[in-house]
């Protein structure tokens, strides 16, 4: 990249061959107003506010959009030119129905604020007062075509940073409008929430139902996370007023993890379910009432004293501080009964990673960057558009953009699938044929000088028929062998797989996903979609059971008494709270009330990921902290703290 | 020095900008020994005479404020637009998507709570125009002080610069649209 020299506003300005001549004046100070440019994005020049003078051009251009030469004069600041912006500015304006007093965005509007700038008291033009629908058929996202400029920057992030490019241009000039799918109503099309077309927005033409009218960022503190929920670990940008998240955007989209989903986006937002406040014990007359930390941790420190065998569960949920000292609390009581609720993927997984190659353990998993880098994706027993919206962008991007391929197996459509290279459908169960099959396939395809060097990994399918497999499944041969012919040049393949397989508890499946991830890569990539937002430094902590779940037969286990540290974990309440039968004496650390809490003797209550510090785990293995965005009720106790004074009470 | 004549209407609004005016505090004293106000809301005097400044809140809906504007216009030497409604339409315009008859039909037969509605015709009930216009689509505006409503400091502004001899473009950092 040789650099190039720019003469802007007489100033002399360096740049890089291939720079845009906004990006120069960007990068040496100088500003420009712009509207459809946002960073990360493609440049389309759709709004004209960044036109510049350059000599020897005979009208004036757009910066965002003109390639910067060497040696080329520009002007930004001349009279003519903030002239024609102020022009540009009222017909904006005079196009659509640009009314401040009454628009949700106001005060936090880009094209608001350029009008101010540019004095724009008046338009000279005759208004359209186009009859412009809104569309509030989505339950989070409002589209109100009336407020639009048709900058397009929903249009590319939709497409370039979510993948998902449901929106786009419908009609054509002056009927031209936003819309989504082919021209379906928001709430009815394909859109996967990921809030991404209003974080863009410059106007008040997207926005959000929940945050709208509910704080401007001026108004607003804001806080710099991190989303704790799914385990991708993105960076979340907090807005906060009177104590209340009102909105939650991506500090930086177009970086990596900094991308949201409508889980990170509004799941925060509303208050899930009933919160409890104070710790609760159980009476004489059996019901949970309201009792003082004190009364709680002596009737616990009683109980587990005398208790014979004492059983623990930990949400990965919990942060890592909070499992940490959760972990303590066990050894402290010398229990043996240790997992989490997610045990039994930890143990597949590993146990399958065991098989494969006896050691490198959880390591060997691929970050999610590589999605982005690979060349090919299988998305196997996994529906992350659901489980891990994130990692579905990433899929949808690394397919659209870098022409991954993509193979889908999934015997039920899902957004992948219309973009998938090939999607087989085999009928539920029946993993191990098609996994098998697929790599047969491979092996086939293979170049002579590859298929021996992964020969290793190829004498697993050697033995498979791919025929009878595809008459097994029910499926037609040519896609098996289509698959394996788009995967079998691979260099960076992906392989991504999540309770579909895990539920099997079948590490023999693992290990040969891994087997076949490493025929399409110069090293297995596989990414297992976990549970919860901390499932992996759960494990990380070894508080997996090693021998089997402890959930599933605490009736068996022999242990009378049982703590369970479920933090702000809704799932799967009510199978936990049949286990928990048998057991004499429960103690649930919950942030809500749950069937799980109903059978507790005590419970403690605990914070949420929204109101407390503390690490987290990604699913690929990186630690990233969580600030405090709203301050909780005084009156509860820290995680970590409360089982630490657990652990102080006990007599041993 | 003989006072400033000034003339203030209030077409199709709130009558915000106005209060947005008495808003002004302690300057309306400075302002009344400068400046005499002639019909106006304010004063309550009909008809026009001619006046130096005319200062037009409102945005012009239908046959009787147009025929005031342009009265207006033709009484004074500068006109002022005054507020949102005024300089670009404002919650006014709200209703230049539909169309005439699909407004009139909402107004006094569609809505919830008229029963047996009908649209009045009367002499003396001025017609609607066809839409709502800002002041500048119907005559010629000098100058303009936007907002929903105005600053009492961008009033200020706008008046206090008139008085110098100076028409007045409200400054970005006092300029709001809501």
């Amino acid at each position: 990249m040789s650099e190039i020299t720019l003469t802007i506003n007489g100033k002399q300005c360096k740049g890089t061959q291939g720079d845009t001549v906004l990006e120069v004046c960007l990068a040496n100070g100088i500003e420009v107003p712009t509207l459809c440019h946002y960073k990360g994005l493609l440049d389309i020049a759709a709004c004209r506010m960044c036109l510049v003078e350059v000599e020897k051009e005979r009208k004036p251009v757009p910066a965002c959009a003109y390639p910067a030469r060497d040696g080329i004069v520009v002007t930004t600041n001349s009279e003519k030119i903030e002239k024609y912006r102020r022009l540009v500015l009222e017909l904006l304006f005079t196009e659509r129905n640009h009314l401040c007093a009454y628009c949700v965005a106001s005060g936090d509007c880009e094209l608001q604020s350029l009008a101010y700038r540019y004095q724009m008291d008046n338009a000279r033009y005759q208004y359209a007062w186009p009859n412009q629908t809104t569309d509030s058929s989505h339950p989070n996202i409002v589209m109100d075509h009336n407020r639009c400029i048709l900058c397009g920057r929903c249009i590319r992030t939709c497409d370039e940073i979510t993948g998902a490019h449901v929106l786009d241009f419908g009609k054509r000039g002056w009927k031209t409008n936003v819309c989504a799918d082919i021209n379906q109503p928001l709430g009815e099309s394909s859109c996967i929430s990921c809030g991404g077309c209003f974080q863009a927005c410059p106007t008040g033409a997207i926005f959000s139902k929940i945050s709208a009218y509910r704080g401007k960022p001026s108004e607003c503190t804001s806080v710099e996370s991190t989303c704790a929920i799914c385990g991708i670990g993105c960076d979340i940008h907090g807005l906060v007023k009177n104590n209340r998240v009102v909105r939650i955007d991506s500090p930086d989209m177009t970086k990596p993890r900094g991308l949201l989903c409508e889980i990170g986006r509004f799941e925060p937002l509303y208050e899930a379910a009933d919160r409890i406040t104070t710790p609760l014990k159980r009476n004489n007359k059996g019901q949970l009432v309201n009792c003082s930390y004190e009364e709680a941790f002596e009737a616990i420190a009683k109980k587990f004293g005398t208790s014979d065998g004492i059983a623990g569960l930990a949400s990965g949920k919990a942060s890592t501080e909070a499992l940490k000292a959760f972990a303590d609390l066990m050894e402290k009581l010398g229990s043996k009964l240790v997992d989490t609720l997610d045990g039994d993927d930890c143990r597949t997984i590993t146990q399958g990673i065991a098989k494969f190659d006896g050691k490198s353990g959880l390591d060997i998993e691929a970050k999610l960057e590589d999605i982005l880098a690979a060349d090919s994706i299988v998305v196997i027993g996994a529906h992350p558009t659901k489980t891990h919206p994130v990692i579905a962008s990433y899929v949808m991007r690394a397919a659209a953009k870098n022409k991954a391929n993509l193979v889908v197996i999934d015997p039920l459509r899902n957004p992948f699938t219309f973009r998938a290279s090939v999607w087989l459908k085999p009928p539920e169960g029946k993993k191990e044929i098609i996994i098998g099959a697929l790599g047969k396939s491979i092996v086939d395809h293979l170049p002579a000088k590859t298929a021996t060097a992964s020969n290793k990994y190829a004498a697993t399918f050697k033995d498979i028929d791919v025929k009878k497999a595809g008459k097994d499944l029910g499926i037609d041969v040519h896609d098996i062998v289509k698959a394996g012919e788009v995967l079998a040049g691979s260099k960076n393949g992906v392989i991504i797989y999540g309770s579909g397989i895990l539920q099997y508890k079948d590490a023999e499946l693992v290990a040969t996903i891994l087997n076949l991830a490493a025929l399409i890569g110069d090293k297995p990539r596989v990414i297992s979609l976990k549970r919860y937002g901390n499932s992996r430094g759960a494990w990380d902590l070894g508080l997996v059971n090693a021998k089997g779940s402890v959930a599933a037969d605490l009736a068996k286990c022999k242990a009378s008494s049982l703590y369970t540290l479920l933090a702000d974990d809704l799932t799967n309440s009510q199978e936990l709270a049949d286990s928990m039968k048998g057991v004499e004496f429960a103690v649930v650390q919950a942030s809500y009330r749950s069937p799980v809490t109903e059978k507790a003797d005590v419970v403690l209550p605990s914070l949420l990921w929204t109101e407390s510090k503390g690490n987290y785990t990604s699913i690929d293995g990186i630690s990233k902290k969580t600030v405090p965005m709203v301050k909780a009720n005084a009156a509860i106790k820290a995680d970590a703290d409360t089982l630490k004074e657990v652990a102080k009470h006990l007599k041993k | 020095m003989a006072k400033v004549k000034v003339a203030t209407v209030w077409l199709e609004s709130c009558a915000g900008c106005h209060m947005s005016f008495l808003d002004v505090d302690e300057f309306i004293i400075d302002l009344s020994k400068l400046v005499e106000f002639r019909r106006s809301p304010i004063t309550d005097i009909k008809g026009f005479d001619d006046v130096t400044v005319g200062i037009v809140e409102g945005s012009v809906g239908n046959e009787e404020e147009k025929e005031v504007i342009e009265e207006l216009r033709h009484h004074c030497k500068i006109l002022m637009a005054l507020g949102d409604c005024a300089c670009f339409g404002g919650v006014c315009a709200m209703r230049n998507t539909l169309d005439k008859e699909a407004v009139l039909k909402r107004a006094y037969i569609d809505t919830p709570s008229t029963y047996k509605g009908k649209i009045p015709v009367a002499p003396g009930v001025p017609e609607l125009l066809d839409k709502v216009y800002p002041a500048n689509q119907i005559v010629k505006v000098d100058c303009y002080v936007p907002g929903c409503p105005p600053e009492p400091e961008a009033i200020k502004y706008g008046l206090t610069e008139l008085l110098a001899g100076r028409i007045p473009v409200v400054p970005s950092n006092i300029m709001r649209f809501d």
